[in-house]
């Protein structure tokens, strides 16, 4: 048996993603059964960074078309080496480019991805999450050809990675696919950012929301030294917008923004409902509050009973620390 | 005594044929006149469409209502009592001087029945010339008021009202100066053709001026739907609400016609006094306006030169101009009906309104929230289910299930009905009763819930709820009528005061000012209760504006669920106004008027007063 | 323009979960049903191109009967017509088999375009759509958030991770999987709802369509994580709990 590891790039770097599905990659076999494989036009120092991991063997897939990401020319290509290399599995990270391409290089194969996987048990049984999350599914592969299997970021743990890499670099090959422009329907623009005028709380991936709790504007810094920190946008409950300590378009509840970050931080806020309502769909809802008794407790994943002037500037120190 | 005090009512004797020719001509001009432009406004309303849900009968309530509100002039005084005598006294000296009227202009014929020197004629015309001094006075001081203290909800200074004032008081003038003269001399002719001329000027001038609700408004009061801002069903399948012309009901161009221009749903509106662009008085004589321009089978849409969108969702259902109005206008379901127009058909497009939609379309409650919390909420406090043996149904609504504020009420009302031994329950499940898109005129989302709601009470087997919201209340007891029987409905507030008895009162005495929800007052007439309950807790003071004139918290007719106000906020205005009477403790009873002004005191910071509901207030006095 | 939009009907999403006895899927008693939240915005972004440029728009949904009132919830929000392909058994297909299901019914509809939404809220595969345009043989693009026609085709605004974003341009033959808040939903409307009485909803088994449904990935087993929802309080000093919750940040909820 043999695994085929698909690994993403990003400015010329393999993403951290990559590693995970490596980690889920060993769970199905042994590193000499792992096959890595790099894409793009100018490989050699990403092969280079891969060999260094435990896997058995680098594959370099280059073409001039494989430059940029397009669906039709990472499918195209990748079909052929898994036709080259017949797999029993095939593994990638997770990522938007995978769900973009991975389903439709599965189909071309009369195979469907196992996708966002969390867990990997014997059989073997892939584990991922239904129903927003609030139910497991166990699932295995039944057909004949490879079994596709994408790996969720953050569910397999890379630690293990870099202790076990074998005695030496591993061998890296050169597959050059076959490709035509003709082929390619689909012409992507240059990344960009969000308009940056505007606050846009809406795409914000962390918030730092503060609310009457802070008590005067001249405390606002403390918090927005955290927010910077934490890499977050700095937003608050109604008081502190009717007070004209942050401009009305911070405001998150109901009759402010509705937002779902990644991660929220409500310091000094009680947790009324017009406040709840704009951001109870957070993934991760983080409350520091003096009240135990505070409704925010309520919604919160975690939090920190305490006096937010103690406990924001020591989260801002630890926060720094932890990105060393 | 009369022949004291007054001597006999002239009359001239005798006319020649050439006068009552000229009579006959001007009196023929005359009613042409008022007939021309009196005519179409009729046909107007007339045409316009029946109204679904009109019945005579039962004819009680309207013929009380037309005694109390027309006859006696009640809402016309009660409200402003100086101006309102004033107008009651020249109403009156009219009803009077019916008889008068048709005398005078049949003497010209030889055909007078009231003999100025018989008994009966000299009583009548004396009671009628009291009621002429009265309304000679009357009309001065409502002239004074309008052209020189100029109250702003009067609107500018209108010609036509100082004509009116002019005519009317020459007609009193004409008629009394008649008792003063000898009825042979030329002094009495020309008296008399002096107050012919004034009546027969006058006549074609009311149908043009706002003095039309003289012949309009007797019926309006008569006709009107009864109850207080009831919403009527939609007639049938093509029936949206107030689109365009050809929605109009009959009872809408009635009302639309009989509009006084006095300004008093105006001077009450409470977004019209924080500077929203909501101006009930505006709202009614826009579609008078319309009618005029387009005609009552116009497809023109309503909402557009006449009357602004934006308007008709300022509005929070408050009731406090229909509540005002002296002429019977109904101002709730006309907004209501502009507002079905607008959603009924997509037309209107508005962030926070769609979420609220959306919400509701996906889900159980109005705000959005996931149901596992509302089922977090009555397991940690042990709330006893609702299993069909229990009297009561507690319902606890959008806010009683999700928003803090109004948990803490429900937990605080449960203690006391655990005091009381009372027998209760909490449905496992809830659907929002579909208050604030009711409101909004979404009648397709309202029927859904109504309906689900409905089949679910029937099949928990309900029978009488208690409820913490006056607007769930009202949403329960009246407007799901147009889909089913609901259960017995009762506010918490007369649940409490049935058994104020029983609970023990504090002895720490806290000065508490109780602020009327919408809902409850002037919907319902609840205006004692919650104040006995409240007395449990301390002394009473009142605001300035209380009862059945209380200013709204600003949170009604889906308004808290819709984002941002333009100008002052309402809630801001009361919440000042509670806090400026002194007291330590605001008393509410409804978890909205308590979200809002939880707000705004909490801004205000350590001087302002404390926030209870009258269900927090009972509990107080229980022992732990 | 004629564009379709493949929907899903699914359990609402406050719906509370429940195994069924079988073990291999919910418990569908009791359950309320909702559009699938992502093809909402799908079948939005279709009826503004079709306000903007004219056309027809066709919605497809597979499943039960009960699908039948989502199918007429979207002709009320104002597509033209539907096609229902009734299924007994969509949950024992995987991704391709549904994919082929939908890919027959759409086939003969020759459209200029196709839209689904991103992801389905209970199985959430986000493949349906993507195995759709590969069995069409049409170019696609995942995770669009606005739709533009242009002369040469069509340009699209996709969403990448960390809050960049990036065009595209494509053929108008194409398949998009739409995400979600890339406009304001329209609410459904009495008016709507009358209208929606009228239009032609076509119903379609899923054997005559003879589209392969033998699936080669299974569903063994469903079960309920081990880790609930709760709340955990960090004790300790300021600076304890701060440097505890960093680490939780880190390791457990992943948002670090």
């Amino acid at each position: 048996m043999s695994v085929l590891l698909v690994l993403e790039q990003s400015d010329g770097k393999i993403k951290r993603a990559s590693w995970e599905a490596l980690a889920a990659a060993l769970r199905l076999g042994p590193a000499e059964s792992i096959t890595a494989a790099v894409i793009g036009a100018q490989t050699a120092a990403l092969a280079a960074e891969a060999a260094a991991k435990p896997v058995g063997k680098v594959v370099r897939v280059e073409h001039p078309l494989l430059a940029q990401y397009t669906a039709d020319g990472f499918c195209a290509a990748l079909q052929q080496l898994i036709q080259n290399e017949s797999p029993t599995q095939v593994v990638f990270p997770h990522t938007y480019q995978v769900r973009d391409y991975a389903p439709a290089l599965a189909c071309r194969m009369g195979q469907v991805l196992i996708g966002d996987v969390v867990g990997i048990d014997d059989g073997p049984l892939f584990t991922r999450q239904l129903m927003q999350g609030r139910l497991n599914g166990s699932y295995r592969h039944s057909g004949n050809g490879p079994c596709f299997v994408s790996v969720q970021a953050g569910a397999f743990r890379t630690d293990g990675i870099d202790a076990s890499a074998t005695a030496g670099p591993a061998p890296i090959t050169t597959f050059t696919p076959t490709i035509d422009a003709a082929q390619i329907r689909c012409k992507p623009g240059e990344p960009f950012r969000g308009s940056e005028q505007t606050v846009d709380l809406g795409s914000a991936q962390r918030i730092v929301s503060v609310g009457r709790g802070i008590k005067e504007a001249q405390n606002l810094p403390m918090a927005q030294e955290l927010a910077t920190a934490l890499g977050a946008e700095l937003a608050a409950s109604r008081p502190i917008c009717d007070n004209g300590w942050l401009p009305m378009e911070r405001q998150v509840g109901s009759s402010g923004q509705t937002v779902a970050p990644r991660l929220y931080l409500a310091v000094g806020i009680s947790g009324a409902i017009q406040h709840l309502v704009g951001m109870k769909g957070s993934q991760c809802i983080v409350a520091i509050n003096k009240d135990p008794d505070a409704p925010i407790f309520e919604v919160a994943d975690y939090g920190i009973v305490g006096d937010l002037f103690e406990v924001v500037p020591a989260l801002t120190e630890a926060v720094k620390a932890a990105k060393q | 005594m009369m022949n004291v005090l007054l001597p006999i009512l002239s009359e001239p004797q005798h006319f020649s044929g050439w006068e009552r020719a000229v009579f006959g001509a001007l009196a023929a001009a005359s009613l042409f006149g008022f007939w021309r432009r009196f005519g179409p406004i009729l046909g107007r309303i007339l045409q316009s469409k029946k109204d679904p849900d009109f019945h005579l009968f039962p004819i009680g309530r309207r013929v009380r209502d037309f005694v109390w509100e027309v006859m006696f002039q009640a809402k016309v005084i009660r409200e402003r009592p100086l101006a309102g005598v004033a107008h009651a006294l020249v109403f009156w000296a009219f009803c009077a001087f019916a008889l008068v009227t048709l005398n005078h202009c049949a003497t010209i014929f030889g055909l007078g029945f009231l003999d100025p020197a018989g008994r009966l004629g000299r009583f009548y015309f004396d009671f009628a010339a009291f009621f002429a001094a009265a309304c000679a006075v009357g009309i001065l001081a409502l002239f004074v008021r309008r052209f020189l203290v100029r109250p702003k909800w009067l609107g500018a200074v209108s010609w036509e009202s100082g004509l009116i004032a002019l005519l009317i008081f020459a007609l009193m003038i004409t008629y009394l100066a008649a008792f003063f003269v000898p009825g042979t001399s030329d002094a009495a002719r020309a008296l008399w053709w002096a107050h012919t001329l004034t009546l027969l000027v006058f006549l074609p001038l009311i149908p043009h001026t706002k003095h039309l609700h003289l012949v309009l408004s007797p019926f309006t009061v008569f006709l009107s739907r009864g109850g207080f801002a009831e919403i009527p069903p939609l007639a049938d399948d093509e029936d949206f609400g107030l689109v365009a012309g050809k929605d109009l009901t009959r009872l809408v161009s009635l009302q639309a016609y009989s509009c006084v221009e006095c300004g008093r749903c105006m001077e009450h509106c409470p977004a019209n006094s924080t500077g929203k662009l909501l101006n009930p008085k505006e709202i009614v004589l826009g579609l008078r306006g319309y009618l005029n321009e387009y005609g009552p089978h116009s497809e023109e849409p309503l909402l557009g030169k006449y009357n602004a969108q934006e308007a008709a969702f300022e509005c929070t259902t408050c009731g406090a101009c229909e509540f005002q109005c002296p002429v019977g206008i109904e101002h709730v379901p006309i907004i209501v009906g502009l507002r079905r127009g607008a959603v009924n058909t997509g037309a209107w497009e508005d962030d926070h309104g769609a979420k609220l939609f959306l919400a509701l379309e996906r889900g159980n409650n109005a705000l959005g929230m996931s149901v596992a919390e509302r089922d977090k909420f009555v397991e940690k406090n042990s709330l006893p289910l609702f299993d069909g043996t229990q009297e009561y149904c507690l319902w606890l609504g959008c806010m009683g299930a999700y928003d803090p504020r109004g948990r803490e009420i429900v937990v605080a009302l449960v203690r006391v009905m655990r005091y009381l031994g009372a027998s209760f329950g909490v449905l496992r499940k809830e659907k929002c009763t579909g208050d604030p898109v009711r409101r909004l005129g979404n009648d397709l989302l309202f029927q859904q819930l109504a309906e689900a709601n409905l089949e679910a009470l029937k099949q928990n087997r309900v029978r009488k709820i208690v409820s913490i919201c006056p607007h769930c209340v009202r949403t329960i007891q009246e407007d799901w009528k147009a889909y089913g029987t609901p259960p017995e409905v009762e506010h918490h507030s007369e649940f409490l005061a049935r058994f104020a008895h029983q609970l023990p009162p504090i002895q720490d005495q806290e000065k508490i000012v109780f602020h009327d929800p919408c809902y409850l007052g002037r919907y319902r007439g609840v205006y004692e209760e919650p104040r006995r309950v409240a007395a449990l807790a301390g002394t009473l003071v009142e605001a300035p504006r209380s009862h059945e004139r209380s200013f709204c918290c600003g949170a009604g007719g889906a308004l808290v669920f819709l984002g941002e106000e333009k100008g002052e906020r309402l809630s801001h205005v009361r919440a000042a106004e509670l806090a400026a009477t002194g007291a330590s403790v605001v008393g509410t009873a409804c978890p909205f008027c308590n979200t809002m002004f939880r707000d705004e005191f909490a801004t205000k910071g350590e001087g302002a007063p404390g926030l209870m509901d009258i269900a927090q207030l009972a509990a107080r006095g229980l022992p732990d | 323009m004629k564009i379709v939009v493949a929907i899903k009907q699914v359990p609402e999403r406050d719906a509370p979960v429940r195994i069924a006895a079988s073990g291999k899927w919910i418990d569908e008693a009791d359950l309320q049903w909702a559009m699938n939240e992502p093809d909402a915005y799908a079948l939005e972004e279709a009826l503004l191109l079709k306000e903007q440029a004219g056309g027809e728009v066709i919605v497809v949904s597979a499943g039960l009967e009960r699908v039948g009132s989502t199918i007429r919830e979207a002709l009320a929000k104002g597509a033209d017509r539907a096609i229902h392909i009734v299924c007994d058994d969509l949950n024992g297909r995987d991704a391709l088999g549904v994919a082929r299901l939908l890919a027959a019914a759409i086939q003969p509809e020759n459209p200029d375009l196709v839209l689904t939404g991103l992801q389905s809220e209970d199985v959430g595969l986000g493949q349906t759509g993507v195995i759709l345009a590969e069995l069409l043989g049409l170019p696609h693009a995942t995770m669009i958030l606005h739709v533009e026609k242009t002369d040469a085709g069509l340009n699209v605004k996709r969403e990448l991770e960390e809050g960049w974003f990036q065009s595209i341009e494509l053929p108008t033959l194409a398949v998009l999987t739409m995400q979600s808040g890339g406009n304001k939903l329209r609410y459904a409307t009495l008016m709507g709802i009358k209208r929606a009485k009228t239009k032609e909803l076509r119903t379609v088994s899923a054997a005559e369509l003879d589209a392969d449904g033998a699936p080669t990935v299974v569903l063994e087993q469903i079960a309920a994580p081990k880790k609930q929802k709760s709340t955990q309080i960090l004790p300790g000093s300021a600076k304890e709990a701060a440097v505890a919750l960093v680490e939780k940040l880190k390791t457990e909820a992943r948002v670090l």
